[in-house]
């Protein structure tokens, strides 16, 4: 690392630091995926059942029953927003993804331009 | 990857720890969600067991376990009638043969996604073996360039300084 130029040093740290940040961010959207297709597969079974039929929604620590089209709703409601919070991080995901390939091919210009360097890493 | 029978340079044993790192990272990740998997289906097969049971008792008493060991005699009022957490935090009153068609549905698709997903660690850890053997190879080449006096022994070196 010592024949590394602090420039170069700089610019590696920072890839791990935005390679990081994709991992998270990553993560966080495959959460938020499964968790918008359980919500529209909870629609789908709530579809098939009668207007009338017996529904629970949590309320803080509580179960509480509610009418079918309320739940519909909330469901709705619900994937609406889990789709709003994933195209938001497909664009943060996507603009660190631009970064990363920058700073890739800024550190490997800078490396095999300077023969011999990473081998003291 | 370069061919296994090539010379291997410190850059490239270097990129090659890396890759091992991160894809030993992904591996574990595999086998969380498989284990996560595996739990999930091993749960959905004894509540089916348990609502088929009920439906076989002769008057709906059961044992609920109330932590620590200790259970309470209690009678179940309606066996035919199951409270069905459908996803999402809804919950769903469904026949107990509904119930157990969902669980039941649930499982097979558990277990396909078991499959998938022990697959991909499959194909996962061999291309770690992989590279693992290619980095083994890295050293064994250091090691004998180093034996054959090409450059002064590290260790030696060392003990010399000393």
């Amino acid at each position: 690392m010592n024949n590394i130029s602090p420039k170069v040093q700089n610019q590696i740290a920072m890839l791990q630091q935005v390679q990081q940040q994709l991992q998270t961010i990553l993560t966080q959207k495959a959460q938020y995926e499964m968790a918008a297709r359980e919500a529209k597969r909870a629609q789908e079974e709530i579809a098939d059942l009668p207007d009338d039929a017996a529904m629970y929604m949590s309320v803080g620590s509580v179960m509480m029953q509610k009418k079918k089209d309320v739940v519909n709703t909330k469901l709705a409601e619900k994937v609406e927003t889990l789709e709003l919070r994933i195209k938001s991080l497909e664009k943060q995901e996507k603009m660190l993804q631009g970064k990363f390939e920058q700073l890739q091919g800024q550190i490997k210009a800078a490396l095999e331009g300077k023969p011999g360097a990473p081998s003291a890493a | 990857m370069p061919a296994s029978t090539d010379a291997i340079d410190q850059r490239e044993l270097l990129a090659l720890e890396q890759h091992l790192k991160q894809y030993g990272q992904q591996a574990e990740i595999f086998a969380s969600q498989l284990e996560l998997l595996e739990n999930g289906r091993m749960e959905a097969l004894a509540a089916v067991e348990a609502l088929q049971g009920l439906l076989e008792s002769d008057d709906g008493t059961v044992l609920l376990q109330i932590g620590g060991g200790a259970s309470v005699r209690v009678k179940i009022l309606e066996t035919d009638k199951i409270l069905l957490n459908i996803g999402s935090d809804v919950i769903v009153e469904r026949t107990n043969k509904d119930a157990v068609e969902f669980l039941k549905d649930r499982i097979t698709e558990m277990e396909a996604s078991e499959k998938k997903v022990a697959e991909t660690l499959e194909k996962l850890r061999a291309q770690m073996n992989e590279i693992a053997k290619r980095i083994e190879q890295g050293y064994q080449q250091a090691v004998a360039a180093e034996q054959a006096g090409r450059m002064p022994p590290v260790r030696a070196g060392r003990e010399q300084d000393e």
